[in-house]
């Protein structure tokens, strides 16, 4: 007697075939598998481990981070004549003579090479607006420098087109300094400041400022028409924007140690207008280390999430020993507690 | 004709002569058609031609080659998620973009292609599946020969023959000779499986043709060597294929619960847009000369154009806050659970029918981990539909010494002991017999009072039924093949009293007759059958006139006992009294009953009535109901016989997986069409009411209603029952609330029957009989239509809001089964139609526990941590870069490149949530069913509430909080050891490094269960990141494409700090998630993690199946398992499978829809191969 139905018109065919399933571990859900569970053993064992392993990190983290050896000035408010300062923005932008003298302490050993950089804050070189406004492929080849689309309002003066275009290189900071220790002039190498890969792939050798800062206003630094882009570091820095309104960036490199008690003084040219919008200049002169600058925030963070996990494991283990549970225990399962007891 | 089992014949060879003008109607392919009429010429093709009637090759396929693409399209863009990515992507197109096109655009594409393969994936499977459907090969009749012809090639007038389990390629009209040439008029196709009218034309002669005489296609021929005939509908327009047609489609509860998460989504994008327009309107400033806002950009205008345009900029900024991918990667996952998980579950395979569970939609597979109410059916789904010929009365005397497993049931629960069964050593036991009484056996019946009576008992059973023996004729190898169980049983029963029913032609029955002259005489007579009287629902009866060899003729009739009562002779008050008593407690046993009764005819009084028979059986119109008033006039005047009893085997399992089920906080509800007391009795066998429960019975038998109806205004009746039942349920459901205020009070029990029912589902009594029957632990509703069904089932869901899933395996399941939430069906019986409606089929009743407590507890909780995945993750994602944009001056600046936000979603995030919705399980397949209340958590939604929604929102916040200030606070002095800066693009690649790396790895913290696949997954997500960022960030292409990331994963390696702060921020961004997760655990502790920690030690093996039986057993489990483990015949069925003819059907016909009483026409008429009857001029 034939053991098979016919249910629909689907199956004409194969009515000896028996439909059983054939036995896999996937279709029957019995793959091998681990289930961990989150005994108090393994949550406190975690915190240990973690706490463990931080500690330490943190702790050579901020050794790190104690090496580097960092002098900040901010000079955007004492750089203008006090007579100027009810009118900031009128000082910058007219022509008096803009040089400024700082003198800086050195109060600790620096090792070279020390860093040069000035600091910008309350910029927001990663506005919409602003990122968006430059041209790679202009900035990479010769060919391509009618390609100033994205460059508005800062693509073209009078229909030639800007190279570098865009409100990025139009803006480029343009303060300068000069460094003397004991009236012999600190020489600033700035030199392999940019990325290399920026130097060499995203700016072109053969590519030259035309048409730069040519349009009714000047925005910032200017570029010496007869240096490819590939060789105007400053602008390759500039250029590679920021993340937040706070930032620095490389100016130049010290490459001879400094004392501790020298005194460095610094001859600045205070050309860039950061006061219409209230943005602070600062001056850093930085070692590093292997870690990057002089940032604790590293170390601190290792130290701490160390330390949470070490008290979270001791605060688990007195619970644990407080409060036990036994595990599996049946009495809590919800339909042993009292009716509607469960969750 | 007389026999309803008599074949067709058509010996005419010539040519018919009418042709009737035949319309030809445009055919849909759903719609039925208007009641008009088709003419088929037989076996003539070119007469066939004009009309143009349909193919027979079908295609169930949704699209074709050019109907792929812009259909396909228009479906995927249906969901709200997709149209929101089109618009995103159409608004990145302008300049307020922040982002690229590729941004959206990409997610968008890759999500349209997966789900298009996904679609032309499953259209391809259905093509080929239809291709080779319609190259199979059938005979046809072409020249006098037999060509085989594939099925496609079928047309409508063709004679076709099939042979021995051979499926039928098309709606065939039964023929019994091989060279017809007549027309066939009949209806136009329509979707009604069980009516079919039409008329036989052969030279000048009419003949009736009714469902008997169709054969549906799909179906297999049984038992018979070949058949021919003739077809009649094809293709798409056989009754099979109307039916199938439309699948109900049902959306999850949890997937609606989704649509309101979604909603949320975008309302909180819109506030965050709203704050980031409002900040950008406040701090933008023309000061800032180096943005360059002097040169008027009109955007800049004014405050209110900024708000206005930043508005924009942040939606297309933040859209990936909306989860893309999540619908699709649900359909996959779930598509995969139907597929490879449901339907190929060997614990949900039944080998005595050889049929797997198949889940016909992926859409409710997580519903079924919510269901909190269960509406069964009870005949083929609680009960076997096996019925054994256990007790009978016969004038007054009831014989069986039997104890049904209910009577077992009730005397052990009252505490009685019940000696064993006392049975005879040579007790005969076979299928459908399980009767022993030395009264009655071996001819004892001579000895009793009444032996008359008992002969005419036992012809009754021989003679007056429907039945049709098979194989050898004799006692052991003959097997009857009969409409329903119970038929089969009473000619079994008639078998082993010495009546052997052993041959039958359509006008004679031969039976082989011990003991009736004297004791140990056997004789052969023969019965002429001259007309039978079929059973149907309306009816509840059937009966045959025969005449004897004697020329004596008798009508027999068998049928419930209502209508039989009505119809009996005034004299026998007592025998009638004492049979009722009988009936009763046959009943109250569990068992079913028929009435039986007989009546000696008149020659001439037969004849006049014979004559109205032939005339209404030949009538086009109402032929039902002109038979049915014909034989009206002659049941009338019985003489009551006695009555039998049957019992009604429950299903395997059935009391255990009810005890489970109730145990997972599940409530059952039975709805049948069955007696007041049989419900009853068989919701004591499964356990689903025992004596600790308050009953409370609410019957249309009392004796207000009786007199009412005794007064029989209609009117009045239903006052008085409206009020009845009022007052009752207003009374119980008092009574119950007092009980529910008691701590300790017993759980109720609500059994109600279809007239009452009537009346309380009146929208004035609705509310009051919810609240009565939620506060009750089980349902019992008897005596119901299929609409009442349908009624009590949406009640439930619409009125509660709980989710329901309706099990049943009948056509008058089939209201039910679409008005739940989640319909079943039992399949591997012949119940297409319950099969056909439903979302799940599965083979016996016992899966569910499976079905619910296995897939469907996986399937929630999988679907739920999916779901609360793709929203944190997103949300994770996103809430960086609106962190972001504070410190941007509101300006909208991206802060990732643009690949990388593309991808996110698709690629480097994609894989392990996908294997997360596979393989999650928080305790075993063994588990699960061992500890059922685990599934409450699935019907309180445990894991899908706002609760846990904020709790994932709040992880998300710190996340992207820890991701973004830690990276950009600790970058600000982050720098290679030549001093160089980070800008921009170096630290957003730092933040997405540590954000794939952190929601990834969030995935294992998750997972209740982690699979290699887990591992590979996980890994292989980050490496594809790393990959794609080496790639990426390494190349150069020759178009502009803002290379702001080249070479910057190099730089960042190059450094000490990428390291440090990539293994910093990801631990610390899911430490709080591993602390609550470990505070969760030890001090709210959810079920399923004691269950796990209890078997923590078990491996997860397949012993521990066994084991569970032993331990678990409770004193009320044992016993339910013990009668469950009952000796029992399994059942040997060919195949077909009957709704029982019984009560039920009565209903269903009053509410139109047909049960099936001719199914198994098929294989009877097959096989009737012996000299048919001339068929009769009109």
């Amino acid at each position: 007697m034939p053991s098979n139905t016919a249910s629909s018109s689907s199956a004409p065919a194969g009515s000896s075939k028996s439909k059983r399933p054939k036995y896999s571990k996937f279709t029957q859900q019995e793959l091998p598998a681990c289930k961990p569970i989150l005994t108090p053993g393994w949550v406190i064992l975690t915190f240990l481990v973690i706490s463990v392993i931080f500690i330490p990190l943190g702790v050579v983290s901020l050794f790190a981070s104690q090496d580097v050896v960092e002098i900040v000035d901010r000079y955007d408010n004492d750089c203008v004549p006090t007579p100027a300062r009810a009118n900031k923005v009128a000082y910058i932008q007219g022509g008096s003579d803009k040089s400024c003298n700082r003198t800086l302490v050195v109060p600790k050993k620096m090792k070279q090479p020390i860093y040069v950089y000035y600091q910008l804050e309350n910029f927001y070189q990663n506005h919409r607006r602003y990122v968006k406004s430059r041209s790679d492929s202009q900035l990479r080849s010769v060919k391509d420098e009618n390609q100033i689309d994205a460059c508005k309002p800062e693509d073209d003066v009078n229909g030639k087109p800007i190279v570098p275009c865009g409100l990025i290189a139009w803006s480029l900071f343009n303060d300068t300094y000069a460094l003397s220790k004991n009236n012999q002039p600190l020489t600033v190498n700035k030199r392999g400041i940019a990325w290399k890969s920026d130097r060499e792939h995203k700016f072109g050798k053969n590519v030259f400022p035309k048409n730069f800062q040519e349009g009714n206003i000047t925005g910032g630094g200017r570029l010496d028409a007869n240096k490819s882009l590939s060789e105007q570091e400053d602008l390759i820095v500039w250029m590679r924007t920021a993340a937040l309104p706070t930032f620095r960036k490389l100016y130049g490199k010290i490459e001879s140690d400094l004392e501790k008690g020298d005194t460095i003084h610094v001859t600045l040219l205070n050309n860039y207008n950061t006061y219409s919008f209230d943005g602070k200049k600062k001056l850093v002169l930085s070692t590093t280390s292997w870690l990057g600058g002089k940032n604790d925030f590293l170390g601190i963070a290792y130290l701490t999430v160390g330390g949470i996990c070490f008290f979270l494991a001791l605060v688990f283990t007195i619970m644990y020993l407080v409060k036990p549970r036994r595990l599996g225990d049946p009495t809590y399962l919800s339909w042993n507690r009292v009716p509607g007891g469960g969750r | 004709m007389a026999s309803s089992g008599g074949g067709l014949s058509v010996e005419s060879s010539s040519p018919s002569l009418l042709r009737a003008p035949s319309r030809t109607v445009t055919l849909g392919r759903i719609q039925p058609q208007a009641p008009t009429y088709r003419t088929v010429f037989c076996n003539d093709r070119d007469a066939n031609l004009p009309v143009r009637f349909k193919g027979n090759s079908i295609s169930t396929t949704k699209y074709n080659v050019f109907t792929f693409l812009p259909k396909g399209l228009f479906e995927q863009f249906r969901r709200i998620a997709n149209i929101y990515f089109l618009g995103i992507s159409c608004l990145s197109m302008t300049p307020i973009s922040p982002v690229n096109p590729i941004t959206n655009v990409a997610p968008l594409s890759m999500v349209l292609l997966v789900s298009l393969i996904k679609e032309a994936f499953e259209d391809w499977k259905r093509f080929q599946n239809d291709m080779s459907i319609n190259n199979s090969t059938v005979e046809v009749l072409q020249d006098q020969q037999w060509v085989p012809i594939p099925w496609r090639k079928v047309q409508v007038g063709d004679i076709i023959k099939i042979n021995k389990d051979g499926f039928f390629p098309a709606d065939i009209l039964f023929l019994s000779s091989t060279n017809p040439d007549g027309e066939i008029q009949c209806e136009q196709p329509n979707n009604s499986l069980y009516t079919f009218t039409g008329n036989l034309i052969v030279e000048k002669q009419t003949l009736p043709l009714s469902p008997d005489q169709l054969l549906l296609r799909g179906c297999s021929l049984r038992n018979t060597e070949y058949i021919v005939g003739a077809v009649i509908f094809t293709g798409h327009e056989t009754k099979v294929m109307m039916n199938a047609m439309n699948i109900p489609s049902k959306r999850s509860t949890l997937e609606k619960k989704l649509d309101k998460l979604i909603i949320t989504i975008f309302c909180v994008l819109f506030m965050m847009c709203l704050i980031g327009a409002t900040g950008c309107a406040i701090v933008t400033d023309r000061d800032h000369e180096y943005l360059g806002l002097h040169k008027l950009d009109w955007e800049y205008r004014n405050r209110m154009t900024i708000a206005f345009f930043t508005f924009f900029t942040l939606i297309t900024l933040f859209s990936t806050i909306i989860p893309i991918s999540l619908y699709v990667s649900i359909e996959m996952i779930k598509f995969i659970q139907s597929t490879q998980f449901i339907n190929r579950d060997l614990h949900m395979y039944h080998a005595e029918t050889d049929t797997p569970a198949s889940a016909r939609t992926s859409n409710l597979n997580e519903e079924l981990g919510q269901v909190e109410y269960i509406f069964s059916d009870k005949t083929g789904t609680l009960t076997r539909n096996l019925m054994e010929f256990f007790k009978c009365s016969i004038g007054g005397i009831s014989y069986g010494c039997g104890i049904t497993e209910i009577e077992r049931g009730i005397a052990q629960r009252d505490g009685l002991k019940i000696q064993e069964e006392q049975r005879s050593a040579n007790a005969i036991r076979e299928k459908g017999f399980n009767f022993d009484d030395p009264r009655l056996m071996r001819g004892g019946w001579r000895n009793e009072p009444n032996p008359d009576l008992c002969k005419e008992f036992f012809r009754c059973l021989a003679i007056c039924h429907t039945v049709l023996p098979e194989g050898d004729e004799s006692p052991e190898k003959i097997f009857y093949q009969a409409a329903s169980p119970d038929e089969a049983a009473l000619v079994t029963a008639a078998k082993n009293f010495g009546f052997f029913f052993y041959r039958r032609t359509p006008t004679t029955v031969y039976v082989r007759e011990s003991h009736t002259e004297e004791m140990g005489k056997i004789q052969d007579m023969s019965y002429d059958i001259l007309n039978v009287l079929e059973f149907n629902s309306t009816r509840k009866r059937q009966s045959v006139v025969c005449r004897f060899p004697d020329g004596r003729l008798v009508l027999y009739c068998k049928g419930a006992d209502t209508v039989i009562f009505e119809r009996l002779a005034d004299a026998m008050d007592d025998v009638r009294k004492v049979t009722r008593e009988h009936l009763e407690h046959f009943g109250s046993s569990g068992l079913r009953t028929l009435c039986l009764a007989y009546k000696d005819l008149n020659p001439e009084a037969y004849d006049s009535w014979n004559e109205k028979f032939v005339q209404a059986k030949s009538a086009l119109r109402d032929r039902e109901k002109k038979l049915d008033e014909v034989a009206e006039l002659i049941e009338k005047d019985l003489i009551l016989i006695g009555s039998t009893a049957i019992e009604d085997k429950l299903q395997e399992g059935v009391p255990n997986c009810i005890e489970t089920l109730s145990r997972a906080g599940i409530k059952i509800w039975v709805l049948t069409g069955d007696k007041m007391e049989t419900a009853i009795n068989i919701a004591y066998a499964c356990n689903l009411i025992n004596n600790d429960m308050k009953q409370f019975i609410i019957s249309s038998e009392t004796d207000a209603i009786r007199e009412a109806e005794e007064r029989g205004d209609q009117v009045e009746i239903a006052r008085v029952i409206k009020e009845e039942v009022q007052k009752e349920l207003k009374k119980s459901l008092e009574e119950a609330q007092q009980y529910l205020n008691t701590v300790t009070g017993p759980k109720l029990a609500l059994v109600i029957d279809g007239k009452c029912l009537m009346y309380a589902l009146d929208p004035t009594l609705r509310i009051t009989l919810l609240s009565l029957s939620l506060n009750c632990t089980s349902v019992v509703c008897c005596r119901v239509s299929p609409l009442q069904k349908a009624q009590v089932t949406s009640l439930v869901r619409k009125g509660a809001k709980k989710i329901t899933l309706s099990i049943g395996d009948g056509a008058n399941d089939v209201s039910m089964i679409q008005a739940a939430h989640v319909g079943v069906g039992i399949s591997g019986m012949e119940g297409m139609q319950a099969v056909m409606a439903s979302d799940f089929a599965i083979a016996q009743f016992r899966f569910l526990t499976d079905l619910l407590l296995v897939h469907g507890r996986w399937s929630y909780l999988r679907i739920c941590k999916v779901v609360m995945y793709f929203f944190y993750k997103n949300l994770t994602f996103t809430l960086t870069q609106f962190w972001f944009t504070f410190r941007t001056g509101f300006s909208g600046q991206r802060f990732y490149d643009d690949w990388f936000q593309s991808l996110y979603n698709v690629f480097f995030t994609a894989l392990p949530v996908i294997v997360l919705g596979l393989f999650e399980k928080d305790v075993s397949a063994s588990l699960s069913k061992r500890y059922p209340e685990l599934y409450r958590e699935g019907i309180r939604n445990s894991f899908f509430k706002w609760r846990v929604v904020a709790v994932w929102a709040s992880s998300a916040v710190y996340q992207s909080l820890v991701c973004y200030l830690f990276v950009t606070t600790s970058a600000f002095d982050g720098k290679n050891s030549s001093g160089k800066m980070f800008g921009l693009w170096d630290v957003s690649t730092m933040v997405f490094t540590c954000l794939v790396i952190a929601v990834n790895l969030r995935i294992l913290l998750m997972s209740n269960s982690i699979t290699r696949w887990h591992h590979i997954t996980v890994l292989g997500s980050i490496l594809a990141w790393l990959v794609f960022a080496f790639v990426y960030c390494g190349i150069m292409t020759p178009r502009d494409r803002n290379e702001n990331v080249y070479f910057v994963i190099y730089v960042l390696m190059s450094t000490f700090y990428f390291y440090f702060t990539l293994l910093l921020v990801p631990v610390v961004a899911l430490l709080a998630d591993f602390i609550y997760q470990g505070v969760e655990r030890w001090f709210f502790t959810y079920d399923y993690q004691i269950v796990q920690e209890i078997h923590r030690h078990e491996p997860d093996s397949k012993n521990a199946d066994q084991l569970e039986i032993k331990n678990e057993l409770s004193p009320e489990e044992a016993r339910s398992h013990a009668i469950s483990q009952l000796p029992r015949e399994l059942s040997k069925h060919t195949g077909f499978a009957f709704d029982s003819p019984g009560y039920e059907s009565f209903f269903a016909s009053q509410l139109g829809i047909y049960a099936p009483q001719k199914a198994w026409d098929v294989a009877r008429r097959a096989s009737m191969r012996s000299r048919p009857k001339a068929p009769k001029k009109k």
